[in-house]
């Protein structure tokens, strides 16, 4: 069996596509909503200014984001509980390239925020920090956009900055 | 190929299974049914098994117990990935697999929520980017004597750390390359094994396991979920000590710290100690229990479901002495290999003896 070793791709016939196009440039779009937790854990956040996660008795975890079943025990969530928007960084990356591979002009730090006593956090972003200056168990606080700019999104949180807290 | 080194025709194969990753590579939903005629599938029990990169090695798994369940003779398993269609990066096909709501809306890759997993991996063990850049030079030297090998190379350790940051502590040389591959094996209850071949290869054990979706769901030091599968697969085995009975590994390395964290999770050494078996020439080909001597995903190329299948390949060729100028020495003659995957949440493992 063999194959002739092709290099350049505009050798070669080839089908375009995109995704989320079908035929005849007709764009294939979603609705999905939020769920019950969801849909209270954003408003909470957007109404609010809240962040609010659920406790499983049970299993003896707070869940964040929040969920309105322990995936553990399978039990229902019914307790709400507020979680303080201070916690620290578990770990976290310097974004160099975008999707495409594309040089960034400025890194973006990204980080996973952790909680005391949480089961979860947040993927997020950090600002108000220099790239050297971020450590992993880094103090953070997290920074809400003004309400009237809220839409009730994960992007409502600004983004997380170093916080001055015990 | 494989059909062919066993003296086989797909009219001797009762079933198929086949893999392949991230139906947006190309372009086609359900693309498993379109893959039934390559896959020889043809009128025949045919199921794709997807779990992201942990693929490879699941559908052996499945293939084993097609097999093991008394339902087929043999099966012919078929892993392929084909990421040069997907258009202008195949990252790009990536950003719709985490939570839409808590996480896509950040634009996430999985180069730099890989990355976050590398910082933490080193945080806690106090591992630097210098020891981890290791496994890098010795797959892709590795992957010289690899026929299929796509990004085969001798670099060394400033290589590695003086190329491009792309996610820090991320650099591109620390990371697979993206690719085209596709790997097939038959598998066969004992009686038809033993009419095949005189030299079988016997899967003594296999593992897979899930964790949570949330990568905020649980500390990236350790891939507790590896554990879990490994160990499921070495009780099969009746494997006790896996770091002394295992004489080969191919855990998946889709980075360079994959390879050290993945063999963690393998059992093949303590928490944080696989920095050290490396250093120490442990895990070169020559050592005492080789990692990756295939070349791995960081030289042979990670064609996402077909590599972890690929190392299946590879232990099967290096037990039954057929590795060529890759062969380990002192006749192996037992192996593990793993692949890991979905949202850095899913180890599969299998155990190969002869």
């Amino acid at each position: 069996m063999s194959a002739e070793k092709v290099t350049q791709l505009s050798q070669t016939k080839r089908m375009f596509g995109e995704l989320s196009f079908g035929p005849q440039d007709v764009k294939l779009y979603g609705q999905y909503t939020y769920g019950i937790a969801g849909e209270r854990f954003f408003r909470e956040i957007k109404d609010n200014g809240r962040i609010m996660g659920t406790r499983c008795q049970k299993c003896q975890l707070v869940y964040l984001p929040p969920r309105i079943y322990c995936e553990r025990c399978f039990a229902e969530l019914k307790e709400w509980v507020e979680v303080e928007g201070k916690g620290r960084v578990h770990s976290y990356t310097a974004v160099h390239v975008d999707l495409d591979g594309n040089r960034l002009n400025e890194p973006i730090l990204m980080a996973i925020v952790e909680f005391p006593g949480i089961y979860g956090g947040f993927v997020h972003k950090l600002g108000e920090i220099e790239p050297r200056d971020v450590r992993i168990g880094l103090k953070v606080e997290v920074v809400l956009k003004r309400e009237e700019e809220r839409e009730g999104s994960i992007l409502d949180i600004e983004y997380f900055k170093p916080g001055m807290f015990d | 190929m494989a059909l062919d080194s066993c003296g086989m025709t797909l009219d001797g194969i009762d079933c198929v299974v086949m893999g392949t990753a991230p139906d947006a590579f190309d372009m086609i939903h359900m693309k498993g049914e379109n893959l039934i005629d390559g896959a020889g599938a043809w009128r025949k029990p045919y199921m794709r098994g997807f779990v992201g990169g942990g693929t490879g090695v699941f559908v052996v798994d499945q293939g084993w117990y097609h097999v093991a369940s008394g339902l087929f003779d043999t099966c012919l398993v078929v892993a392929e990935e084909k990421m040069s269609s997907c258009l202008p990066h195949p990252q790009g096909a990536f950003i719709t697999i985490w939570d839409q709501f808590t996480e896509s809306p950040l634009g996430p890759s999985l180069l730099w929520m890989f990355a976050m997993e590398m910082t933490r991996y080193m945080h806690v063990h106090g591992i630097t980017e210098r020891e981890i850049a290791m496994v890098s030079v010795k797959n892709k030297k590795n992957a010289m004597d690899h026929p299929a090998a796509q990004l085969p190379a001798e670099i060394t350790v400033e290589d590695v750390l003086n190329s491009e940051v792309m996610a820090w502590p991320v650099k591109r040389l620390d990371v697979s390359p993206s690719s085209d591959g596709a790997v097939a094996l038959v598998l066969a209850a004992e009686p038809a094994a033993k009419r095949i071949t005189d030299k079988p290869v016997w899967i003594e054990g296999v593992g897979w396991c899930l964790d949570t979706f949330y990568i905020g769901h649980r500390d990236l030091y350790y891939p507790r979920y590896v554990e879990y599968a490994a160990r499921q697969a070495y009780e099969m085995a009746g494997i006790n000590e896996p770091s002394k009975e295992i004489d080969i590994a191919e855990p998946y390395d889709p980075f360079d710290y994959k390879e050290l964290h993945n063999a963690e999770g393998l059992l093949l050494c303590g928490k944080g100690e696989a920095p050290k078996l490396l250093a120490d020439g442990v895990t070169q080909r020559t050592g005492r229990q080789p990692w990756c001597p295939s070349g791995g995903a960081l030289g042979v190329g990670n064609a996402i479901a077909a590599t972890g299948t690929m190392k299946v390949a590879e232990l099967f060729w290096q037990l039954r002495g057929e590795a060529g100028k890759r062969q380990v020495p002192g006749k192996p003659r037992r192996g593990v290999a793993q692949a890991w995957g979905d949202e850095l949440q899913v180890g599969t493992v299998i155990v190969v003896g002869i």
